[in-house]
């Protein structure tokens, strides 16, 4: 099956040979053509080229365009820092202070790198888009806001100024939504990723409070748009996998949890995507260590009544060694039959 | 009143603002302070410190989290800030200089600054050299302190080898001896401290207090 074969056949319930494969490469796409990070997410033709590529490489089950958390609040104000061979990290929030909200517009989709990922999304299709889905992952309304304010200043307005945090988080929303529909119409597949909401910072309350509300409205836009609901939040997620599980998406990628606690508490409800460890095992592991992983792995993804997908528990670092990616292709092949 | 029962109130008054978030009444707490003459270095110590141990043990108890240390954190600064230009005397032990700092490329800092709040409020000599700290600017600093602790952080695993070329340039700068290196952050493990060379690992802020406390015994 090719994965465009076996990721259709998956979302009708069809049979497939063996369970899909997503490892979340995002920027090491860029290494594998050897492109400098600095030139892979500003350079939509490039990006695009270099997931060509890596699925060339790597033949994984899902392409993720995808540069870093904060492309929606930079086309809203904020001002990052880019890096020749790393990822840009925010230099100047847009909120600094609470009266700049005043000056915060929606941006059109012109605005900053969303056309540069827009063209990567195009670009990959038009490449091999026939034989493998092309997604894009960007974040959800309370990644996006964090990176509007300062993630430690946001956290700060979860208590002190919560009438603030709820203006960002809906504004974010909206402009979460407009590049919903921009995704889409370039032929993406829209993937949610909100590693500021994660329970490594926030409590359940809290999410519920200033993520959930946001994120059920974000999700609900891409299920109108007719595609499946994926929310990736990396991090410690114990605390918040029941409300993870009410936004209502259909597919939740989880990262530091045992993936087999998460199987008993909510895997009658979704399908769970994990958690190969990214750091400890794709980046520093053995191909050994990887294969042994994901064997175990594949036991307590037969044992999902929902479905369950192999994946990265976060994005697999940059410099891991595409031995160990690899590996992580071919033990799929290997242990990843469904019964 | 007598000045013990007194004393006492304003103590519990600074712990208390700290552990409910109220920035006013901390400054408020750490005026009376001064008026009442209580020692300064105690109303930090006993007063605000105390007040962020319990907000320590609140987040190992699952009753706080981030936000809440940060808040928490604003308001014992600001009574700090009142508090320390009336500190005379320096307390009999020397407390032992820590250098904290996110290694180069990494900016983002949420973990670091609770982990400096927290050694902070443990009593330590924090310097926070802030985000994006080029290994130079740590040897710098270290020179500057003689000896004590470098804490290094990353929340990015792109960053790690920078942590590694922060002590190899320790070395270099005949250091090394001088000083314990601590790592933390996301992405890294026991496993990584070690094979870097450094020190010790912490997980958490409170692995990191934890360990700082045990290393500074053995700095002699």
């Amino acid at each position: 099956m090719s994965p465009r074969e076996r990721f259709e056949a998956f979302l009708t319930g069809k049979t497939i040979d063996r369970f899909l494969c997503v490892p979340l490469i995002l920027n090491h796409a860029a290494r594998v053509m050897g492109v400098k990070i600095g030139d892979y997410n500003r350079n939509g033709r490039l990006m695009g080229d270099c997931h060509a590529a890596a699925w060339k490489r790597y033949r994984h089950d899902l392409i993720a365009i995808f540069s870093d958390t904060a492309i929606l609040a930079e086309a809203m104000g904020t001002r990052l820092k880019f890096r020749a061979d790393d990822v840009p990290t925010i230099d100047i929030p847009a909120v600094t202070d609470p009266s700049d909200r005043s000056r915060l517009t929606r941006p059109s989709m012109g605005s900053a790198r969303l056309p540069v990922h827009l063209e990567a999304i195009r670009t990959a299709v038009a490449e091999v888009g026939d034989q493998v889905p092309v997604s894009c992952c960007f974040s959800a309304p309370f990644t996006t806001a964090a990176c509007l304010r300062g993630p430690d200043q946001f956290a700060r307005d979860l208590i002190k100024r919560r009438e603030l945090a709820h203006e960002l988080l809906r504004l974010a929303l909206e402009v979460g939504k407009q590049f919903t529909d921009a995704v889409a119409d370039s032929g993406g597949i829209p993937v949610i990723v909100d590693p500021v909401a994660t329970g490594s910072v926030l409590g359940e309350n809290q999410f519920r409070e200033f993520a959930l509300p946001y994120l059920k409205e974000q999700m609900a836009h891409i299920v109108r748009r007719g595609f499946p609901a994926v929310l990736h939040i990396c991090g410690k997620t114990s605390r918040i996998l029941q409300p993870m599980l009410e936004t209502g998406s259909a597919v939740l990628s989880l990262d530091d949890i045992s993936m087999d606690e998460a199987r008993e508490r909510v895997s009658d409800k979704a399908v769970l995507m994990g958690n190969v460890r990214p750091v400890a095992t794709l980046l520093q592991g053995t191909p050994s260590d990887v294969e042994n992983e994901v064997r175990d792995l594949c036991a307590i993804g037969r044992r999902c009544k929902a479905g369950f997908i192999l994946g990265s528990g976060c994005e697999v670092p940059i410099a891991s060694p595409p031995a160990n990616v690899e590996a992580m292709m071919n033990a799929v092949r290997t242990y990843g039959s469904m019964n | 009143m007598n000045d013990a029962v007194s004393r006492k109130a304003i103590l519990d008054e600074l712990a208390d603002a700290v552990v409910k978030m109220d920035e006013e009444r901390a400054v408020k707490a750490a005026h009376a302070a001064i008026k009442q003459g209580v020692d300064p270095y105690l109303a930090i110590t006993e007063g605000l410190s105390a007040g962020m141990r319990e907000v320590s043990r609140l987040y190992d108890a699952g009753t706080y989290f981030i936000p809440e240390i940060l808040v928490c954190s604003d308001a014992m600064y600001a009574a700090v800030a009142v508090l320390k230009p009336h500190i005379k005397t320096r307390p009999k032990n020397k407390p032992t200089k820590i250098i904290l700092g996110v290694v180069e490329g990494d900016v983002h800092d949420i973990g670091k600054n609770i982990v400096k709040i927290m050694l902070d409020a443990a009593g330590f000599d924090v310097e926070d050299l802030g985000r994006d700290v080029a290994s130079a600017r740590f040897i710098e600093a270290a020179r500057r302190a003689g000896q004590g602790i470098i804490g290094l952080s990353t929340l990015m695993s792109t960053t790690m080898p920078s942590m590694g070329k922060t002590i190899t340039a320790l070395k270099e700068a005949g250091l090394r001896q001088s000083f314990r290196v601590i790592v933390g952050g996301g992405p890294t493990n026991a496993a990584f401290a070690r094979e870097i060379g450094a020190d010790g690992h912490g997980t958490n802020a409170k692995e990191a207090v934890d360990l700082a406390e045990s290393l500074a015994r053995r700095i002699s």
